[in-house]
């Protein structure tokens, strides 16, 4: 069986800071890490490995930059048995619909997967697009916000998943190949590969695949192959820091009164 | 457990593997042992949580430069060192980097190099695993340093020995009861000569269980509460010949090995406390105001902040040295063959760095805890900041744990200056 | 790709700096100049530029789009009613298709949703564009995009907006996929700006985090579309309109395109007012310290008529359920009056909160990042404040 893993490398969202002054990101100390809905999405594929007897390859693809490796490898040394890079210059500024189309390229060249798993969303993009994209080109049900897969029959072919809704959780089934968007649960505690898991990833085969190996024409890659643009990038308008008090607890609870007073929270 | 700036380790040129193994490690650390964990551990004491080593072992680090078809992970020291660095960052109270790890690993590496098939099966193996606990019992009474005042006796009885004696000071005692295990005791098999007190001195493997030995209560100790000092007292302690390490009255030269590869790695965890000491710090000076400016700002704390920090990488450098040595000192003589030699460097090369980092590093560590005390003023001097439990913790492998500071003065100035310097001759 | 005006460009190198890419550097004649092979479009570079010498250079276009009119809204339902996300952007639809001179109309796909609309006309529909029919009884994406699709190519509207829920984030990329069109995220603002002498949907989201904003087109594709944040947009009030006029078609779905279905729904938290309706939130964070003590903010919330939200960690806890929980990855509120109780402020949490009237924020920690956003910081231990304060809200209503 073969499960396909999309995951990509982003930004430590939470050490991003932008500068006041210029209103730029700054960009120094920032580490790279691997996306951690993806990260989450691996860590099912590999559990649903590991609790059925069938034979199951896991790939890890992501399309980025070379640096990108660095997540890649980590895919490997915490379960994926093989990567694969998609990095090209003719792949940049992609939005998701391009990205898709190169992510299916890759899938078309590897002839296709029982499963396939992603985050849902990237924490630098945040559009939580391509896995459904995805689905639509490989012309099957994306199932989005999934937390937990509660049944998986290799034989019969189908699984059951529970997915988070506006309401609360639905469980919800369906038979491969489908594309699942996976969403961390709160209790998640990833897998932390050790000193045998990350010298047996230096052994497990990593490749890198360009523009040329995926035999598209550049109109369907990066900037030339996106259908949205960005115009301009910006830091978000500060609402401002305002009144800012310390005091005994009385005095603070006068002051929170005073306020709540002139807003007309107090007239009931 | 993302790393600041002051952590930064990328100009020592991680390999691949050492970056993923030490995003493993700091995502270990914050998950299994934040400071709420390590003051809490401190407070409470021993015995070490079985959880944790459980954690250590699946991650594959206990032991981890033992080689593979060993049952070890056949790491580099220079990967063992870096480790032991970030135990020492994640604990710094230094409870599992000194009382646990620096023993399990710069001991149980030995202790397997001159154990035999069954120390191996019953100790090493369940040791690395975390299933067992293997300690080292040197310290008796009558000296630590002072070998020659050692009396602890073993004689021969048939096909085995029986030993008698009382050992003191020792780590990991209640870990050792509860976990099973044994401990790497030296006795006498024949009086110390007059000229050559650390002749006719015997390693063996003692199981913990074993007829005889008699355990006592643990002593209160000032920091690292969390691993146990204790004692026992061996009546008549029978065990196999099978148990002892190496040959008969050679016990002297494996046990200085033993506290190589210990020291070493009490050096490198010490850098990882001056680290983690040094930033915890650092966040606190930079937001804490008096008189109208931030700590950071004044030049007496600032001055004080960087002197810290350039020592604490120079003694970087030094530990990475250190690893290479050793690593080219296995290499060359043969981790298998006891007898070989390394070429490079003599063992007494390597000694005299290892005592360098082993009297130096607990010290700056020590030092640091002391000076954020100072900056932070009373919140310092509470355990809702890490320091004093660092300062009390670390104070240990200054005055005697693993070696005195003073005996590893003494013996650079037995490298550097000559041995007929030697203040006891 | 983007192009620069030497006449405005007075090398200062700013854009230099925050290129991501290295693409832009300053030529000999101190003039700013991207290298278009490096160039990743990402707009980073247009807002630092004190002089505006920046511009973004629109892609070209490849195909007529003149024919496409009408901004749509997709009609979500629920259990046959109208999501409240459609009112809300049906009032920011109305002035969409007034600038557009387009007509406003709802596109709805279910089973029995004829009464929604209807429903939709009272907030500014003109049309509703319906396919009805049992397969559509439960959402199914494939279903769904079918018909959606078979619309969209028969009415060729020019926009199509869709509440950014879970459904609407579903079904929208999948939409996009079939018919090979641009889509924006979480639009958390709509306008128009002319580009190239056209004018075009500008969808304005949160990226990196909420870290930064970004403002984009999508000058090719028709419709063009977007999924917008619940809550940001208020629905129309006071609209005297009658029904829509319905324009119904039949789907043609092969029910054999999906196998999913829906085996249960596992409803989840507590019956009671949920944080994206109320009024008034007085949520908590770490500093609470334990889920006893939430008890305080409880009593808060009910003496000012609110409910309670609360941080991630405090759920990652188990001490709330998810449903209260305010942030990126919980829900985005938009209260008269949000109470932030020993939440420290992260960004994820900041994104959630943004657009409620008036924040009071009370923590122990002077630097906490959520004092920078809210209109009211107190610097206080929750403990011994809230209680003070419930006792003068007591004694003042005399209850």
């Amino acid at each position: 069986m073969d499960f396909l893993v999309f995951v990509k490398q982003v930004p430590d969202t939470n050490d991003v800071e932008v500068d006041e002054e210029s209103g730029t990101i700054i960009r120094e100390g920032v580490e790279s890490i691997l996306n951690p809905f993806d990260e989450y999405a691996l860590n099912l594929a590999i559990r649903l490995k590991e609790e059925t007897d069938e034979e199951v390859e896991i790939t890890a693809i992501s399309m980025g930059p070379p640096q990108a490796k660095e997540a890649l490898r980590k895919c490997l040394a915490i379960g994926a048995d093989r990567a694969i890079l998609l990095s090209d210059k003719a792949f940049a500024g992609a939005d998701t619909w391009a990205t898709s189309c190169t992510l299916f390229k890759a899938v078309e060249k590897l002839g296709g997967a029982d499963l396939y798993f992603t985050g849902q969303e990237a924490t630098d993009g945040n559009t939580a697009q391509v896995g459904p994209e995805m689905a639509s080109n490989l012309n099957i049900s994306p199932i989005t916000y999934v937390e937990e897969v509660l049944d998986f029959d290799p034989d019969e072919g189908t699984i059951s998943v529970r997915k988070e809704t506006d309401q609360g959780y639905m469980k919800v089934q369906g038979k491969l190949p489908l594309v699942l968007s996976c969403m961390t649960p709160p209790d998640f505690e990833p897998r932390i590969p050790g000193v045998k898991e990350i010298m047996a990833a230096k052994k497990k085969p990593m490749e890198t695949w360009g523009s040329e190996e995926l035999e598209g024409s550049s109109d369907q890659f990066g900037l030339e192959g996106s259908e949205s643009q960005v115009i301009s990038t910006y830091p978000p308008s500060s609402k401002g820091p305002g009144e800012k008090f310390e005091g005994t607890p009385e005095e603070e609870a006068t002051k929170i009164l005073q306020r709540l007073e002139s807003e007309g929270f107090l007239d009931d | 457990m993302a790393e600041t700036q002051l952590s930064r380790d990328d100009e020592f040129g991680l390999t691949e593997e050492q970056q993923l193994l030490k995003e493993s490690l700091l995502d270990w650390g914050e998950r299994e042992l934040p400071l709420t964990r390590v003051i809490k551990m401190n407070q409470e004491g021993h015995p070490y949580p079985e959880d944790l080593v459980k954690s250590m072992a699946d991650l594959g680090i206990i032991m981890g430069t033992v080689p593979t078809e060993q049952g070890g992970s056949g790491l580099t020291w220079e990967d063992q060192m870096l480790i032991a660095d970030l135990i020492g960052y994640i604990d710094p109270s230094i409870a599992t980097a000194a009382g646990f790890m620096a023993v399990e690993t710069g001991w149980g590496f030995t202790l397997n190099r001159y154990g035999n098939e069954t120390i191996q099966k019953e100790f090493i193996k369940p040791a690395i695993n975390g299933e067992k606990f293997v300690g080292i019992a040197t310290t008796e009474p009558g000296g630590g340093s002072d070998v020659a005042g050692f009396e602890c006796t073993a004689e021969r009885d048939g096909d085995g020995w029986i030993l008698n004696g009382e050992k003191t000071f020792i780590s990991g005692t209640e870990e050792v009861q509860e976990m099973g295990g044994a401990y790497w005791v030296n006795v006498r098999t024949g009086p110390a000569p007059e000229d050559a007190p650390h002749k006719n001195m015997t390693s063996f493997c003692v199981p913990v269980d074993a007829d005889g030995m008699n355990f006592q209560e643990p002593y209160r100790d000032a920091g690292r509460m969390a691993i146990s000092t204790g004692g026992f007292i061996m009546e008549d302690v029978r065990i196999p010949d099978e148990y002892r390490l190496g040959e008969e009255g050679k016990g002297f030269y494996y046990t200085m090995e033993g506290f190589d590869n210990a020291r070493m790695l009490i050096g490198a965890s010490s850098v990882g406390v001056t680290r983690r000491v040094l930033e915890e710090a650092a966040d606190y000076i930079k937001q804490r105001e008096t008189f109208g400016k931030p700590l950071a700002k004044y030049e007496g704390i600032q001055f004080e902040f960087v002197d810290l920090y350039t020592r604490m990488k120079a003694l970087r450098l030094m530990y990475e040295q250190v690893a290479k040595m050793q690593d080219t000192r296995y290499e060359e003589a043969g981790y298998g063959d006891v007898e070989g030699k390394p070429k490079t460097f003599s063992p007494t090369d390597v000694v005299r760095w290892i005592s360098m980092i082993k009297w130096k590093a607990p010290h700056l560590a020590k030092e640091a805890a002391d000076k954020a005390m100072h900056w932070l003023g009373a919140a310092g001097y509470s355990d809702e900041y890490v320091f004093e439990t660092a300062w009390k913790g670390i104070m240990s492998y200054c005055v005697g744990a693993e070696g005195g500071a003073n005996i590893q003065k003494i013996v650079i100035a037995r490298e550097t200056l000559g041995p007929e310097f030697m203040p006891y001759k | 790709m983007i192009k620069i005006d030497r006449d405005k460009c007075i090398g200062c190198g700013v854009c230099v700096d925050v290129c991501p890419v290295d693409a832009l550097s300053l030529d000999d004649d101190e003039k700013a100049v991207v290298d278009e092979g490096l160039c990743t479009s990402c707009g980073m570079c247009i807002s630092p530029c004190p002089t505006d010498a920046i511009e973004t250079k629109l892609m070209a276009q490849k195909a007529d789009t003149s024919d496409y009119s009408g901004v749509w809204v997709f009609g979500e339902t629920i259990d046959g009613e109208l999501s409240p996300v459609v009112p809300q952007l049906l009032g920011k639809g109305k002035e969409l298709a007034s600038e557009f001179g387009d007509e406003l109309a709802t596109a709805i796909v279910g089973s029995d949703v004829k009464e929604a609309a209807r429903a939709s006309g009272s907030f500014g529909a003109e049309k509703a564009y319906v396919i009805e029919g049992e397969e559509f009884e439960q959402y199914n994406t494939l279903f769904y995009s079918s018909a959606l699709a078979q619309l969209i190519k028969e009415f060729k509207p020019r926009v199509l907006l869709f509440g950014a829920t879970h459904l609407g984030r579903d079904l929208a990329p999948y939409v996009a996929g079939q018919l090979g069109l641009g889509l924006t995220a979480d639009c958390t603002e709509l306008s128009i700006q002319e580009m190239d002498g056209e004018k075009l949907l500008l969808q304005t989201r949160p990226a990196l985090g909420g870290n930064v904003m970004a403002d984009i087109v999508c000058p090719n594709t028709r419709p063009q579309m977007a999924t917008v944040r619940p809550n940001v947009f208020s629905p129309p009030e006071g609209l005297d309109n009658g029904d829509p006029e319905i324009v119904e078609r039949e789907a043609k779905i092969d029910p054999d395109i999906s196998t999913v279905k829906i085996l249960e729904r596992l409803e989840e938290g507590e019956a009671g007012a949920s944080v994206e309706e109320a009024d008034v939130i007085v949520a908590g964070g770490r500093g609470v310290g334990s889920k006893e003590n939430f008890q305080l903010l409880e009593d808060l919330a009910d003496t000012l008529g609110g409910v309670v939200g609360c941080s991630r960690p405090i759920v990652e806890d188990g001490w709330i359920p998810k449903s209260q929980q305010v942030g990126q990855s919980g829900k985005t509120v938009s209260p008269k009056l949000y109470i932030a109780c020993g939440i420290s402020g992260a960004i994820q949490h900041l994104v959630g909160i943004r657009d409620s009237d008036t924040i009071i924020a009370i923590n122990k920690d002077p630097d906490a990042p959520i004092f920078e956003l809210a209109d009211l910081s107190l610097v206080g231990d929750l403990h011994e404040v809230i209680p003070k304060l419930l006792e003068r809200l007591r004694g003042e209503n005399g209850s």
